[in-house]
């Protein structure tokens, strides 16, 4: 089982990488210019695509990133910047945050998905973000909300791709690694 | 999950291969460099040369206390004390990243000094993960200059062995425990020390002030903590901010520093929630520190920020 974190810039990176290692995931940190094809060639089942430097989700090609929803048929985890860019490859829309969020946030979860079961529909995350997903893509389902920002997790309607605009890898985000292990059980079964 | 035995296993073997002839650890006598040693004091033995700095930035007593321990653990141990050359270095400057470089650097410098009267080619650092992620480069923002990483100068003579780098605080402390290291639970300290615990120049009665500053906070929280009144926070200490106000003191007005009291709960530093230390707990600390500091402190504020967005450190 092997699933890799593409390295947007995070300062959370290293944390993805440590909770799939802990939860017993072959593991590797790559860098976001790495192209398919070398992505691929250990033989990967899942993929999560990191946080970013400051504003990289607004307009940032984000690497090969945009070949990654292209090609795949593994399961695709977007976080922060990797969720913004998402939305924005698939037609949605990525603005500046009225109300930029940090730290501590209560997540109120819409929808029942598999990526969340497990999760109360009212829960602790933290988050980091100076931007947001401001209208969801068309064929995807929104997932969740905060107060101060709606998109908090979405997910395409078809292809197991998952957005996530808070940071399930912190250790204060209260159902963080249980968020993990949901992703894992989806890599298993696509 | 971590495994702390097969770590030291690969690692001990790792640096075995790595190093040639004598090496030089900058030992700080924090859980990292400590752990450190121990490796590397397993795989070269009395080929280690372990050096301590006094930057005049440590804590009460900490310099005494770090020599016995390196002493205790068998170590080949070299001492200086550079504590008036830093503050001279340090007395006009007020921009924490030049601050956190120019501690760097002089270490650095320090321990090329060392090598080579030695004749040592490795430096070993107790480098870990949130040291050179919040350094940054590449793609990654810089959110400060890591002593060890990023207050690095650019030209250095001694290659870098840094057998940590993938390991956060709670896994070294796995690896101490494993190890039998005698500072396994300690809390952390930052390498520049006190130096970016004084807001603006860290001059040397500022140094003084916050130094007494934080040993008051360290023990009134720790006897707490005994007391069963909070949990152990992951770092607790004192920050001296700059900004003189109004008090009055036996009738007579007084005119001094403020001091900010932080402490927070964290497992890896890479996020942290500021701690709930009881009323009468920052009570006590609050006269204490006012009563002792006399003229110089008159004012104790209590931060109540989280990581993100603050850090644990205020510089």
């Amino acid at each position: 089982m092997n699933i890799y974190v593409v390295d947007n810039g995070g300062q959370w990176t290293h944390r993805e990488w440590r909770t799939l290692r802990d939860l017993e995931v072959g593991t590797k940190i790559v860098p976001n210019t790495t192209p398919f094809s070398e992505l691929t060639k250990d033989g990967i089942d899942g993929l999560v695509l990191s946080g970013g430097a400051p504003r990289i989700g607004l307009d940032s090609p984000l690497g090969n990133c945009a070949e990654y929803f292209e090609k795949a048929s593994f399961p695709i985890l977007g976080i922060c910047a990797g969720h913004q860019f998402m939305a924005r490859f698939y037609g949605g829309e990525v603005k500046p945050s009225t109300i930029p969020e940090f730290g501590k946030i209560e997540l109120t979860i819409l929808k029942e998905d598999p990526l969340l079961a497990g999760v109360p529909k009212q829960s602790i995350v933290w988050e980091s973000h100076n931007d947001e997903v401001t209208r969801l893509p068309t064929g995807f389902l929104h997932l969740a909300e905060s107060e101060t920002c709606k998109i908090q997790a979405m997910r395409h309607k078809e292809k197991p791709f998952y957005g996530l605009q808070f940071h399930p890898e912190v250790e204060h985000t209260q159902y963080g690694e249980h968020i993990f292990q949901n992703f894992i059980d989806i890599c298993k079964k696509t | 999950m971590f495994n702390a035995e097969k770590f030291i296993t690969e690692t001990i073997a790792d640096l075995k291969t790595k190093i040639h002839g004598k090496a030089l650890i900058a030992f700080s006598g924090g859980v990292d460099s400590t752990v450190c040693a121990a490796l590397v004091h397993r795989a070269i033995g009395k080929d280690l040369i372990a050096v301590h700095v006094d930057t005049g930035y440590m804590r009460k007593d900490e310099s005494k206390f770090v020599v016995q321990i390196m002493k205790d653990m068998g170590l080949n141990t070299r001492f200086v004390d550079a504590s008036e050359e830093y503050y001279q270095a340090l007395a006009d400057i007020e921009d924490p990243e030049k601050k956190r470089k120019i501690i760097g650097e002089k270490f650095i410098h320090i321990f090329e000094r060392v090598a080579k009267e030695e004749n040592i080619t490795t430096l070993v650092q107790g480098t870990i993960a949130p040291d050179w992620i919040e350094s940054g480069g590449a793609l990654r923002d810089t959110i400060k200059s890591h002593h060890n990483v990023g207050g690095l100068p650019e030209k250095m003579h001694l290659t870098l062995v840094e057998p940590l780098r993938d390991l956060y605080k709670d896994e070294v402390r796995k690896v101490a425990r494993t190890l039998n290291v005698p500072v396994a639970e300690r809390q952390p300290f930052p390498g520049p020390g006190l130096a970016i615990r004084i807001i603006g120049a860290a001059t040397k009665e500022r140094a003084e002030i916050v130094r007494e500053a934080c040993d008051i906070v360290e023990r009134e929280i720790e006897h707490a903590v005994e007391k069963n009144q909070m949990e152990m926070p992951w770092q607790y200490f004192a920050v001296l901010i700059p900004i003189k106000t109004v008090g009055v003191h036996g009738d007579k007005r007084a005119y001094g520093y403020t001091i900010a009291i932080r402490s927070v709960q964290s497992i890896d530093a890479m996020t942290a929630a500021y701690s709930d230390i009881p009323h009468d707990v920052l009570d006590r600390i609050s006269t204490k520190i006012t009563n002792t500091m006399g003229a110089k402190v008159n004012r104790i504020v209590y931060d109540v920020t989280n990581k993100p967005p603050g850090t644990v450190e205020w510089e």
